[in-house]
């Protein structure tokens, strides 16, 4: 049952795309990501253009994150003050992001900054919590107790103005190191389609050293406002919106998430973050590989407008 | 419509569209026009008939992929004109035997005969003495670039040649398929009828075919181009609102 979209421009199969959304929606609501870093390559696959993919898919983002807070929500697992500071600082990185973007299109160089940044990113952060969940794991199999979280923070980031109580997260900390994450996880969202989530859980966790408990949900509060403010100035600056091609992901996108909520607890933490990494990691060196491997076809059309 | 006048011992060619008009909705997967035609001739000399169809003109930005330091990296885009959406050439043998290279040259018949070319790397300047030389930035590549454009446009099925597309069904009627794949542009398409006959154009016929979207994709696409913050905004409220309503069901469930 093919469908064909408006914006995109190609005509593609509707029960796969459902089907892609709600198994991202599910990994979504399990890792508390946005989970768009697995989507944008799998639309790419299909045909659809990769500025559309990114555009239509930060839309997606919005509702299965939106879904999944709400579950989080009710278990009063998401600190709202410390997702509006990081939000704060989405919405500025969003709107360097999409301008970049655009500028990056007009040199024709889009494609080289998307691989490089999921190399750069999904591998140094996929890597990166590999290896510290798979110690943990071995720790809790040899039946050590796990390594306490070292009590020395890292003293600039407690020694920075502007300092205030979130009380959710227990945390008394300057709001300039939220917000410049916020800002951070803004411009990946223009440019690689995602929320920023693979970023900001293990930053939240091993940089503001937030309670464990509230950082997914924390995390997909501000995911939503980003990506929300990234799509209307997707949809505004470049019209790659489309909301046919959104609309068919997030179907099964919410469904997945509630579902993903759900399984999240019967796993271990550590072992889940582990999966995760290996995912992340995985999606990262597939996507670099292209800068490496000679290509088949020497000449390419670059998108985006003539001039 | 009145027949154009020609002398009466003079072949000519006529053609119809079965469909002038095709409309693109949501389970669009592309379209196979036919074309039907007749050759009148008094004579009894061998003809052939060359059928051209041209989408409307696109500018195209295209970058060569590099080595730089072992990465592949793109070079700077460089911006194509005059290169149809579309284009396809049926003949009822290869074009090399219909025509020689100038006339088809002449006519922009055959894919190696568009006028597609690189206006802003360009300059004329005056070499060996003689005035007004074409010289482009891209050099000897200059080929390699033009060449790529095509290759890159019939790999999605948009160029194509058919040396045995168009068929005599009759004396004297031929019959000859436009292929739209679901990624055509959507505008006007200008069909243009050939008759040669000894490597020479004896007439031609034109028609336009019109490819526009419809129905839901019309309004989707109009109201993401002419409202675009707009579209944005009601975008994002669908997103949050079926998050909402989800999270809403399960809770029940």
């Amino acid at each position: 049952m093919d469908i064909y979209l408006p914006i995109a421009e190609v005509s593609v199969n509707a029960p796969l795309l459902v089907a892609l959304g709600a198994a991202v929606g599910f990994v979504s609501g399990l890792f508390g990501i946005g989970g768009g870093f697995l989507m944008a390559p799998v639309l790419v696959f299909m045909g659809v253009p990769p500025a559309v993919a990114v555009a239509s898919q930060a839309n997606h983002v919005v509702a299965s994150s939106a879904s999944s807070v709400i579950a989080y929500g009710r278990q009063r697992a998401v600190d709202y003050k410390m997702g509006a500071v990081m939000a704060a600082g989405g919405v500025v990185g969003a709107f360097l992001g999409v301008e970049f973007f655009r500028w990056l299109r007009l040199l024709g160089q889009a494609d080289l900054v998307v691989s490089l940044s999921y190399l750069v990113f999904l591998g140094a952060v996929g890597a990166l919590m590999l290896v510290e969940s798979l110690h943990a794991v071995l720790r809790r199999r040899r039946g050590e107790p796990p390594r306490r979280p070292a009590e020395r923070r890292p003293v600039w980031l407690y020694s920075l103005p502007f300092k205030q109580r979130f009380p959710r997260s227990r945390l008394y900390v300057s709001v300039i190191p939220p917000a410049a994450l916020g800002a951070l996880a803004g411009v990946l969202s223009a440019i690689m389609g995602v929320g920023g989530g693979f970023i900001l859980v293990p930053a939240m966790v091993y940089l503001l050293r937030m309670r464990a408990s509230v950082v997914v949900g924390t995390s997909l509060f501000q995911i939503i406002v980003t990506t929300a403010v990234t799509t209307v100035l997707q949809a505004g600056r470049n019209q790659t919106v489309d909301i046919l091609l959104s609309g068919l992901l997030l179907f099964g996108g919410v469904v997945g998430a509630q579902l993903g909520a759900r399984a999240s607890g019967r796993f271990r933490a550590d072992e889940l973050r582990a999966l995760l990494g290996l995912i992340v990691l995985l999606v990262g060196i597939q996507m670099g590989l292209s800068l490496f491997v000679p290509p088949a076809e020497p000449f390419a059309f670059a998108p985006g407008p003539a001039r | 419509m009145i027949p154009a006048a020609v002398p009466p011992d003079a072949p000519a060619v006529s053609a119809a569209l079965t469909e002038t008009e095709v409309e693109v909705s949501s389970d669009f997967r592309g379209a196979r026009i036919v074309l039907y035609g007749a050759v009148f001739d008094p004579g009894e000399a061998p003809v052939d008939v060359v059928v051209v169809v041209r989408g409307p003109e696109q500018t195209v930005r295209l970058v060569r992929k590099m080595r730089v330091a072992g990465v592949w990296l793109n070079s700077r885009p460089v911006v194509f004109e005059g290169a149809p959406g579309f284009y396809q050439a049926s003949s009822t043998r290869a074009l090399s035997r219909v025509a020689d290279f100038g006339t088809l040259r002449r006519l922009g018949v055959g894919v190696d005969h568009l006028k597609i070319d690189a206006p802003e790397e360009s300059r004329t300047e005056t070499r060996y003495g003689i005035k007004d030389v074409v010289v482009s930035r891209l050099g000897e590549d200059y080929l390699d670039w033009r060449r790529a454009v095509i290759r890159l446009k019939e790999r999605e099925r948009l160029y194509s040649v058919d040396p045995k597309g168009v068929r005599f069904v009759d004396r004297g009627l031929f019959r000859a398929e436009v292929d739209l794949p679901a990624d055509a542009p959507t505008g006007t398409y200008r069909t243009e009828v050939w008759l040669f006959q000894d490597g020479e154009p004896v007439s031609v016929r034109r028609r336009n075919l019109t490819v526009e979207k419809v129905g839901i994709e019309r309004a989707v696409y109009e109201f993401a181009h002419r409202r675009p913050w707009l579209y944005g905004v009601v975008s994002v409220l669908v997103a949050a609102l079926s998050g909402w309503a989800a999270s809403r069901l399960f809770r029940r469930s």
